[in-house]
C-alpha cells in the first residue's frame, strides 16, 4: 500500500484511492461540495483543492481526483491552498443571494460553514447578481431554489446513479445553468426524491412539507427506524427540543409532532437513502390516537379494563392471539414470556401495501409494509393468522386485523394505538403506545435488529403493550 | 506561398475533392504502403520519428500520444478526428474538410491501423454544412469503394467512420468533451486522471486528433519522417495551416512552413493590412493565444520555438491581426462575450469567473468603470489558472492578462474618461 503524508502525519492508503478518501478514513477533514462518498466524482465544486509538494514548488489539485502515489506530500491548509479556496467560494457567492435569513437550510448549510470557516469576507463584485427562478416547483414534493444552488449536480448524479429515475438534468451553460426535471415526468414518480433534498450542500433543494416550518437549530433527532416497509431503514426523527417548546395553548402538533424525517446513515441497511414513504412518517405517527379504554365500546379506567380482560383470560377454554408485526423484539419478547404458552399465536401484517404505493424494487423497498415481520416471525412462526371456530377468546394486538374472521361467539381483546372503529367492537380495549414513544428493536427482513428511541411521552390512559402481556398473565395461569 | 507546401499542395477546383480527383493525385497509394508493407508499431514509430506536433492548439507530440495506445490489449480502442474548429479565427481544418476530405479519411485508416482502431469517427461541428457534406460525401465514397465498412485493399484491416454532427458548442472541441458528446451527453470536459488514452469513449482508450494533425499522417508515411523533417524546422517540422482574418488585406487559409518569417508572411503574402492602416498587434492562433505586439513579432519567424518564448503560442493557426487605432477594451469585450456564452457551467471558477469578467467589461463599456477593475479582472484571470477541468478557464485568463498588461493604459483611460481613446470601433477604416 502506497504511504503518503497529509498534514505532516504518514498515512498509508490502498492503491486507487483518492487523497480525498484517504483523508477522510485518517480524520484529516478536506471540505467539498460536490464529492458525495456515494456518488461519481465530478470534481466540478474546486473547495477541495489540496496542495501536493513537487520538485518545482507546491501544486495545487483537487484531492477528489487525486490518486494517491507513494511518498506523496499532501498539504490540506497551506497558504496557497487556502488562497484558492476563498477564491473558489468568492466565484460561488457571487451569484448566490446569501438570504439565509429566510432560508431552510440555514444553521445546516455546508456553504454558510465554509464561508465563515475559510473565506469570511463579503462579496469583492460590485455588479449585480444573476437573477434565476426563485420558487421553482421541481415536483410535487420539492421546491428549488435556482439562485441559492451552486450546481454542485449532486441531486443529477443521485437521479442518474442511485435512484435511476434519470429525473433531473442541467439546462443551459455558464452561469445561466439551472437544474431541471425531465420532461418525462420521471423525478415527480422518483419514489427515492426527496434525498436530494439531504444531499444539496445548500438551501436549493426545499422540502415542500418542511418549507418554513421551523429554523433547525429549534429541533433535535432521535434515532429511530422506518417502520414503512421490511428493510426497517435508520432515520432521525426531527422534534422541538424541550428547551424549544411552544407554549402557547393547543401546541401538541407542534411540540410532539415530527417536523421532519431524514436519513441516518446505516451502511447494513439503507446506506444514507430512505425513500420518500419514510419522509412522510408524520403523516402515520400523526393519525389520531385512542387514550381511553373501553369495555364494548364504553369508555372505562386503564386497571378496570386489564382487570376485565385478565378474568375474560381466566375462563377462556381455547385463547387466540395475533400479534402485532409493528411490535418491538422486547414487546414480543414479553408477550412470548408472559402468554406464549396459554395462546395459540399467529402474526399478522398490519400495514398492507397502499394503492399506488411502490410494492418492492431494487434499491430499499420491501413488499413487506411492516417493520418487524422477521422479528415476529422467528418467536411464533410463519403462519398465516388463521382463527379456529372453536376459538372462545381472541386476542388481537394492532391495527389491521378483519374482526370477521373471529367467531362470533369469541371475546374479543383488542390493543391498539389508533382511534379506529374496530376499537368499539372489542369486549376488552386497551390502548397502547406507538413507535416514538418508547425504546425499542426492530429485526428487518435480512435479520439486521435496529434500535430506536423514545422522542416524547406517550399520552395518559395509554399502556406500554410490554407492561400489559405481564399484568394480563398475573392471574391467566400460563406463561408464568 | 509562404515555403513549401504538404497539405494546400494541389489545384482546388470543383470537383478536386472526390475520391476521383484524390486517386488521379496518388491517393490511397500510400493507405496501400501502411497496410501492406508495415507494421501497426512501424507506422506509430514513424509518426514518432517525424516529431508531428499536435495541430488542435497544444502542440503536444503526436507521436507520444499515439504510443500509449497499446493495440492487442484486448479491449477496443477509438480514434476521434476533432473537426469541431470553434476557436475565434480559427477556420483551417474548414479548408481541409472541404478541399481535401480523402486526406483525412485516408489518414485516419492509416492512423486506425497503428492504433488498432475498428471504429473511428469524425466529431464535426454543426454550424459546418459544406464541410459536413464533403467529408460525409468521401466517407460514403470510401464505403462504396470497399476502402471503409470492408476489408481494405485485400488486407484483413476493416475500418468503420461514423461522422458525428455536434451542435455547436465550443466545449466540444475540448477531447472529453467531444467524447462525451459522442456517448450523447452534454459535453461535460472530464477530470484528468484518468487520461483519455487511458479512459476515453466509452470509457475505453482513445486517441483525438485534430484535423491538420491527421491530414499530416498520410505525408509523413508517404515520404517517410526524414524527409517530412526536412520541411519546417528542427524543433517545428512540417507546416502550419494559419487561417488569417482581422485587419488583413487577404485574410484566408496559408499554408506555412515553420520557421517563416512573421512580418514576412503578413506583408507580402496576405498583402498587408487592410486599407494600409498600421499593424497594431496580432492574436497569433486563436483568441486563448496572448496577444502579441508588431513590435514584438518583428524578429519573430512562425514557428513553436520562436514564438513561445514570446509569451504566447501559435496555438490553433487562427490568426488576428488588429490595425492601429483598434479599441482594446471593446475588443476585449468581444472575447469576454464569446467566453461568457461558451463556458459549459461545469465547473465553478468558469462558470462564475466568465460571466463576472463579462460583466466587468461591459460596465468598463458602459462608462461605469471603477479603478478596482482591472486588478479585479487580472485576480479573476489567476483564480481561473489551473483551477478549472478543462484548458477554457485558463485560456480565457490567458486572453484577458494577455490585452491587459500590453494596453492598461487604454482601459485606465476609458474607466478615467469614460469613453475610448479611439473611435471605439472594431473595423477598420484607415
Amino acid at each position: 500500500m502506497p504511504r503518503l503524508t497529509i498534514d505532516g502525519r504518514e498515512i498509508e492508503a490502498p492503491a486507487g484511492q483518492t487523497v480525498m478518501e484517504a483523508a477522510k478514513e485518517a480524520g484529516i477533514f478536506i471540505p467539498y461540495f460536490c464529492w458525495h462518498p456515494e456518488l461519481s466524482v465530478p470534481g466540478n465544486c474546486r473547495i477541495c483543492v489540496v496542495g501536493v509538494e513537487d520538485k518545482g514548488g507546491e501544486w495545487v489539485d483537487i484531492a477528489c481526483n487525486m490518486p494517491v502515489a507513494e511518498g506523496m506530500v499532501v498539504y490540506t491548509n497551506s497558504e496557497k491552498v487556502r488562497e484558492r479556496r476563498k477564491a473558489t467560494l468568492q466565484f460561488i457567492t457571487l451569484n448566490h443571494p446569501v438570504d439565509c435569513g429566510i432560508c431552510d437550510k440555514a444553521g445546516e448549510c455546508t456553504l454558510q460553514d465554509y464561508h465563515y470557516e475559510y473565506n469570511g469576507e463579503r462579496s469583492v463584485s460590485v455588479d449585480s447578481k444573476v437573477h434565476a427562478t426563485k420558487h421553482y416547483d421541481l415536483s410535487a414534493r420539492i421546491v428549488l431554489d435556482n439562485e441559492r444552488c451552486i450546481q454542485c449536480t449532486r441531486c443529477v448524479r443521485f437521479t442518474r446513479e442511485v435512484s435511476m429515475s434519470f429525473g433531473l438534468g442541467m439546462q443551459n451553460r455558464a452561469d445561466h445553468s439551472l437544474v431541471r426535471a425531465a420532461e418525462d415526468g420521471s423525478f415527480a414518480t422518483d419514489a427515492y426524491s426527496d434525498n436530494v433534498i439531504d444531499i444539496c450542500p445548500v438551501g436549493a433543494l426545499l422540502s415542500r412539507s418542511f418549507l418554513h416550518k421551523s429554523r433547525v437549530w429549534y429541533l433535535e433527532p432521535t434515532a429511530s427506524v422506518c417502520p414503512g416497509c421490511a428493510r426497517g431503514c435508520a432515520v432521525n426523527l426531527w422534534h422541538r427540543r424541550p428547551e424549544w417548546r411552544l407554549r402557547a395553548p393547543d401546541m401538541r402538533a407542534q411540540n410532539e409532532g415530527i417536523q421532519r424525517v431524514t436519513p441516518l446513515e446505516n451502511p447494513a441497511v439503507n446506506g444514507p437513502w430512505i425513500c420518500n414513504k419514510g419522509r412522510d412518517l408524520a403523516k402515520v405517527f400523526g393519525r389520531a390516537r385512542a387514550e381511553v379504554s373501553m369495555l364494548k365500546g364504553r369508555p372505562a379506567d386503564l386497571h378496570g379494563a386489564l382487570a376485565q380482560a385478565r378474568s375474560l383470560l381466566g375462563s377462556a377454554g381455547k385463547p387466540v392471539a395475533v400479534v402485532s408485526s409493528w411490535g418491538s423484539n422486547e414487546e414480543l419478547a414479553a408477550f412470548k414470556a408472559a402468554l406464549g404458552s396459554r395462546f395459540t399465536t399467529f402474526v399478522k401484517a398490519d400495514h398492507e401495501p397502499q394503492a399506488g404505493e411502490v410494492l418492492e424494487d431494487a434499491i430499499l423497498i420491501r413488499a413487506d409494509k411492516n417493520p418487524n415481520t422477521a422479528g415476529a416471525r422467528a418467536l411464533f412462526g410463519d403462519a398465516a393468522p388463521a382463527i379456529p371456530k372453536d376459538a372462545d377468546l381472541v386476542l388481537v394486538w394492532g391495527e389491521g386485523f378483519d374482526f370477521r374472521l373471529i367467531p362470533p361467539e369469541a371475546k374479543i381483546v383488542y390493543l391498539n394505538a389508533w382511534l379506529q372503529p374496530e376499537n368499539g367492537h372489542a369486549d376488552v380495549f386497551i390502548p397502547v403506545s406507538i413507535q416514538t414513544e418508547r425504546d425499542g428493536h426492530y429485526t428487518n427482513f435480512a435479520g439486521v435488529t435496529s434500535a430506536f428511541s423514545k422522542c416524547f411521552a406517550k399520552p395518559v390512559g395509554v399502556a406500554d403493550a410490554e407492561a400489559v402481556f405481564p399484568a394480563l398473565a398475573a392471574t391467566a395461569g400460563g406463561g408464568q | 506561398m509562404p515555403g513549401r507546401q504538404l497539405i494546400m499542395d494541389f489545384e482546388v477546383t470543383p470537383t478536386s475533392h472526390t475520391l476521383e480527383a484524390y486517386r488521379a493525385r496518388g491517393g490511397y497509394a500510400t493507405l496501400e504502403k501502411a497496410l501492406k508493407s508495415m507494421q501497426p508499431a512501424d507506422v506509430t514509430k514513424e509518426i514518432t520519428a517525424s516529431g508531428l506536433l499536435g495541430h488542435g492548439g497544444a502542440a503536444f507530440p503526436v507521436g507520444r500520444k499515439w504510443s500509449v495506445m497499446k493495440p492487442g490489449d484486448g479491449q477496443p480502442h477509438y480514434l476521434c478526428c476533432n473537426a469541431d474548429e470553434g476557436e475565434p479565427g480559427t477556420f483551417k481544418d474548414r479548408w481541409i474538410l472541404e478541399h481535401a476530405p480523402h486526406l483525412l479519411v485516408e489518414s485516419m485508416l492509416i492512423a486506425s491501423y497503428a492504433l488498432g482502431v475498428r471504429n473511428a469517427f469524425v466529431y464535426i461541428r454543426g454550424e459546418f454544412d459544406l464541410p459536413w457534406r464533403r467529408i460525409q460525401g468521401a466517407v460514403d465514397e470510401a464505403y462504396a469503394a470497399g476502402l471503409l465498412g470492408a476489408k481494405a485493399l485485400g488486407t484483413d484491416f476493416v475500418l468503420d467512420i461514423v461522422v458525428y454532427r455536434g451542435a455547436g458548442s465550443y466545449v466540444c472541441g475540448e477531447a472529453s468533451g467531444l467524447i462525451t458528446s459522442i456517448e450523447g451527453r452534454k459535453p461535460y470536459p472530464r477530470n484528468r486522471p484518468p487520461r483519455l488514452t487511458v479512459k476515453g469513449l466509452y470509457q475505453r482508450p482513445t486517441v483525438i486528433n485534430n484535423v491538420e494533425t491527421l491530414a499530416n499522417v498520410t505525408g509523413i508515411i508517404r515520404m517517410g519522417a526524414e524527409e517530412f523533417r526536412k520541411v519546417g524546422t528542427a524543433k517545428s517540422p512540417g507546416t502550419q495551416l494559419v487561417s488569417i482574418s482581422g485587419h488583413i488585406a487577404k485574410p484566408g487559409v496559408y499554408e506555412v512552413e515553420y520557421g517563416y518569417p512573421w512580418v514576412k508572411f503578413l506583408d507580402e503574402d496576405c498583402g498587408g493590412m487592410l486599407n494600409g492602416a498600421a499593424l497594431k498587434c496580432v492574436i497569433p492562433g486563436g483568441i486563448s493565444t496572448k496577444v502579441l505586439t508588431r513590435a514584438e513579432i518583428e524578429t519573430l519567424t512562425l514557428s513553436h520555438e520562436s514564438v513561445n518564448p514570446a509569451g504566447s503560442g501559435l496555438g490553433s493557426g487562427g490568426m488576428i491581426a488588429i490595425a492601429e487605432g483598434t479599441c482594446m477594451v471593446r475588443l476585449l469585450q468581444v472575447l469576454l462575450r464569446f467566453y461568457h456564452h461558451e463556458s459549459c457551467g461545469q465547473c465553478t471558477p468558469c462558470r462564475e469567473g466568465m460571466g463576472w469578467m463579462h460583466r466587468i467589461i461591459d460596465r468598463i463599456v458602459d462608462g461605469k468603470g471603477v479603478p478596482e477593475d482591472i486588478d479585479r479582472l487580472y485576480a479573476i484571470s489567476h483564480a481561473n489558472d489551473g483551477t478549472t477541468i478543462c484548458g477554457m478557464g485558463d485560456a480565457a485568463g490567458y486572453a484577458t492578462v494577455g490585452i491587459l498588461n500590453k494596453y492598461r493604459d487604454e482601459f485606465e483611460h476609458f474607466i478615467t474618461n469614460k469613453r475610448s481613446r479611439f473611435d471605439g470601433r472594431l473595423e477598420c477604416l484607415a
